[in-house]
C-alpha cells in the first residue's frame, strides 16, 4: 500500500488578481515504509506540498489519498484525529511548547491519545533515552541546544509511533555537524520503527540516506 | 489536572499581565460585594423600620384601604377589644395594637395648622418604635393617663412651627363621627423626630382614648399586628386573610413606600454600577487571553497539527480564565468579608438617605447569597471572556498559524 497517494493534485494562491500556481498536477505515490527526500530551490513548492500530506493544508484541485483513504471531504475533526494518531511533523524551527519541559514535550501526543500516566512515563523516558537526551528531561527548550531540541520533536513526533512524519527543512537552522546528526537519527528511527518520512531540504547530504528523491520545481514534479 | 498545571504556566508566561487581570478581577468582586452589602444592610433596616411603622400586617374594616370615609371612622372596626385579643392569642403574634388615624386642627390659641393624629396604644407603640422615633424633648405618652389631662406628643417641626415646647397647653379640634365639631385641650408630654420631615411637620400622637373621645367613638381605624418574624409576614397574611375574608388586610409591604423607593432607586444604582464592573472584568480577561491567543498563534498551529482537537486549545485558554477568575474572585471575596467587617466596626457615619433627616452609621452585611452568586458571575466571566477570545484562534488555518512570527 502506499502511504501517500495524489491524482492531480495543484494549489494556487490567489493574490487579488494574480494567481500563483504553487503545486500544478502532482501525481506522486510513496510507498510505505519510505525514507523519501523532496528536493527543490526555495519557493518550488516543497512546503506547500508537505502541509497538504501532513492534512494540515488542501489542494485547490485533485484528490490525496492518505493510507488508502480518499481524504477530500473529510472534515477538520476527522483529520486531526488522523494527524494525531497516524502522523508526526518535525519543524524547520523545533516549535517546542516553551512552557514544557522536554518531558512534558515529548508526552504531550501520548496525553492525547489517553494513555495513563504509567504507560506514558515508561514511553517517554525510553524514547527519551534512544534519541540520547534523557540527562535533559526536565530542561525547558530554552535550555538546551539547537540540536538538542531537534532531538526532542523527533521523540515527539515518532512517540506515537505514527505511520507517517513530515519534516520540513529539518535541518536548515542546525550547523553541518548537528544536522549531520539528526539526519542520521531520522534515519536510524525509520529502520527502527518503520516509520515513513517525507523530508523537504535543499541539503544534498539528506539524498544519500534517501532511497527516493522527488525534486520539485516551481511546483512541477520533475 | 495536567492541564490546569499547564494553564498556570503558561498564565506566568506573563506575570504581569496576568497579575493585572487577577487584580482587575478581585477589584471587580470585592466592590461589588461591598456595594451590594452595604445596600443589603439598607434594605433590611428599611424593611425593619417600615414593619415598625405599620405592623407586619394590618387590619381594618372591609372598605378602610379602598374607599374614602365620608364622615371620621365610617369604617371604623368595632367590638375591636375582643378581636385584638383572639389576634394577639396567636403565637406568631408579639402584639396586636389598635389605631386610630385621625385629622383636624391644631391651635396654640393665636394661630391654627393641621395636624395629622395617631391615636396610640401608649403600652405597646413605643417599645416597638424603639429607635426609630427619636424624642427630642419631654418623654413618651404612659399607659395610665388621667382622663381629664390628656397629653399629646409633637412632630419636631409642627411643635416649632406653633412655638410650643413641653408642659405647654394646646388645643386640637376635630369633626366628630356624627358630623359635630369637638375641642379638647391638651398638654404636651413630648417632642419627636421621625427623621421625615413631612411627617414631622404634621404628625401629632395621642393616647387611644384621647382620640376616640375628640371624635366622639369607641372604634378604631385598624389593629396592627407585630409577628415575631418579618419573614412570616406573607404565609400570615394568606392564613389570616383566609380566615376573616370580612376583614380587609394589608402588609407592611403594602405601606412600606419608602422602603420600596430605596429599595429601586438602590437597585438600579447597584445594578448600574455591578453591570459596569462586569464588563470592566470581562473585557480585560477577553484582552488578557486575546493577548496570549496572539503571542502563541504559532503554538497553537503546532498543537493543532500534532493532532490536538479545536475544542482541546480552547479549553486550555478557558482554564487560563478560570484560574484568573478562581484566584480573583478568592482574593475579592477574602478582601470584601474583611473590608464588611472594618467598616462596620469601625461604625462610620453615613449621610441621611432620600427623604430623611438624619444619617445612620455605616453597616456593612455579608450575604452568603451575594457572595456565591458574585463568585459564580465572575467564573462565569472569565470562562466565557477565555472562550469567547480563543475560540476563533484555535479553527483559524493551521498553515497560517504556523508561519506566524
Ligand atoms: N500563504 C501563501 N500565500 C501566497 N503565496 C504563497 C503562500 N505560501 C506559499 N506561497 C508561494 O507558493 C510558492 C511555494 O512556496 P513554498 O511551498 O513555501 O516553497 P518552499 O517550501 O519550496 O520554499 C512560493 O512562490 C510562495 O511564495
Ligand atoms: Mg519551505
Amino acid at each position: 500500500m502506499n502511504i501517500i497517494e495524489t491524482e492531480n493534485l495543484s494549489k494556487q494562491y490567489r493574490q487579488g488578481d494574480l494567481s500563483l500556481n504553487a503545486l500544478s498536477n502532482i501525481n506522486i505515490k510513496i510507498p510505505e515504509h519510505a525514507f523519501a527526500a523532496l528536493l527543490g530551490p526555495s519557493g518550488s513548492g516543497k512546503s506547500t506540498l508537505l502541509n497538504i500530506f501532513g492534512l494540515i493544508d488542501q489542494p485547490t484541485q485533485g484528490k490525496l489519498i492518505f493510507c488508502g483513504q480518499d481524504i477530500s471531504h473529510a472534515t477538520e475533526k476527522e483529520l486531526t484525529t488522523i494527524r494525531r494518531h497516524q502522523l508526526g511533523f518535525i519543524f524547520q524551527g523545533f516549535n517546542l511548547v516553551p512552557v514544557m519541559t522536554v518531558f512534558d514535550n515529548v508526552e504531550y501526543p501520548l496525553t492525547l491519545l489517553g494513555l495513563d500516566k504509567k504507560a506514558r512515563d515508561e514511553k517517554v523516558n525510553a524514547m527519551l533515552d534512544r534519541v540520547g537526551i534523557s540527562r535533559f528531561k526536565n530542561h525547558l527548550p530554552d535550555q538546551i541546544s539547537g540540536g538538542q531540541k531537534q532531538r526532542v520533536a523527533i521523540a515527539r513526533a515518532l512517540i506515537t509511533q505514527p505511520k507517517l512524519v513530515i519534516a520540513d527543512e529539518p535541518t536548515a537552522n542546525l550547523d553541518t555537524q548537528t544536522a549531520t546528526g539528526i539526519i542520521e537519527l531520522m534515519y536510524q528511527m525509520h529502520q527502527e520503527f518503520g516509520t515513513s518520512f517525507i523530508i523537504a531540504t535543499h541539503d544534498e547530504r539528506m539524498s544519500s540516506h534517501c532511497h527516493t528523491s522527488y525534486q520539485l520545481h516551481d511546483g512541477v514534479l520533475q | 489536572m495536567k492541564w490546569l498545571k499547564l494553564a498556570i504556566k503558561n498564565l506566568f508566561r506573563n506575570r504581569r499581565r496576568a497579575f493585572v487581570t487577577v487584580l482587575i478581577t478581585a477589584v471587580g468582586v470585592s466592590a461589588i460585594l461591598i456595594g451590594g452589602g452595604f445596600a443589603n444592610f439598607t434594605y433590611l433596616s428599611l424593611k425593619e423600620m417600615a414593619a415598625r411603622a405599620s405592623g407586619h400586617l394590618i387590619v381594618a374594616h372591609q372598605d378602610y384601604f379602598d374607599k374614602e370615609e365620608e364622615s371620621p371612622m365610617e369604617f371604623g372596626l368595632e367590638e375591636y377589644q375582643t378581636l385584638t385579643k383572639t389576634l394577639k392569642a396567636d403565637p406568631d403574634v408579639r402584639y396586636a395594637i389598635a389605631r386610630i388615624d385621625f385629622d383636624g386642627l391644631i391651635s396654640n390659641g393665636e394661630k391654627s395648622t393641621i395636624f395629622m393624629g395617631a391615636g396610640v396604644d401608649a403600652k405597646y407603640e413605643f417599645k416597638i418604635k424603639g429607635p426609630f422615633l427619636d424624642v427630642e424633648s419631654g418623654n413618651v405618652l404612659s399607659k395610665r393617663e388621667r382622663e381629664d389631662d390628656p397629653k399629646i406628643m409633637l412632630g419636631v417641626d409642627l411643635a416649632k412651627s406653633l412655638n410650643a415646647k413641653v408642659n405647654d397647653s394646646l388645643t386640637l379640634m376635630s369633626t366628630t363621627v356624627d358630623g359635630g365639631l369637638n375641642a379638647m385641650d391638651v398638654t404636651v408630654q413630648g417632642i419627636f423626630s421621625t427623621g421625615m420631615p413631612e411627617v414631622d411637620k404634621r404628625s401629632i400622637i395621642v393616647n387611644i382614648n384621647t382620640a376616640q373621645s375628640l371624635l366622639v367613638t369607641d372604634k378604631v381605624s385598624s389593629i396592627a399586628l407585630h409577628l415575631r418574624e418579618t419573614e412570616a409576614t406573607f404565609k400570615k397574611y394568606d392564613q389570616l386573610t383566609a380566615q376573616y375574608p370580612e376583614l380587609a388586610w394589608e402588609t407592611w409591604f403594602d405601606q412600606a413606600f419608602l422602603y420600596k423607593a430605596v429599595k429601586n432607586l438602590y437597585n438600579r444604582i447597584f445594578g448600574l454600577l455591578g453591570f459596569i464592573i462586569v464588563m470592566m472584568v470581562f473585557f480585560s480577561i477577553y484582552n488578557t487571553v486575546n493577548m496570549s491567543v496572539v503571542e502563541r498563534t504559532r503554538e497553537i498551529g503546532t498543537l493543532r497539527a500534532i493532532g490536538t482537537y479545536t475544542h482541546e486549545i480552547t479549553r486550555n485558554f478557558v482554564l487560563e480564565g478560570v484560574v484568573i477568575g478562581v484566584v480573583g474572585a478568592t482574593i475579592g471575596i477574602t478582601f470584601a468579608a474583611l473590608a464588611s467587617l472594618g467598616l462596620s466596626l469601625a461604625e462610620f457615619q453615613m449621610p441621611p438617605p432620600p427623604g430623611q433627616t438624619n444619617g445612620y452609621p455605616l453597616f456593612i452585611a455579608i450575604p452568603v447569597n451575594l457572595y456565591l452568586i458574585a463568585a459564580a458571575i465572575s467564573l462565569f466571566i472569565c470562562t466565557l471572556a477565555a472562550w469567547l477570545s480563543s475560540s476563533k484562534a484555535a479553527k483559524k488555518p493551521i498553515v497560517g498559524a504556523l508561519s506566524h512570527v
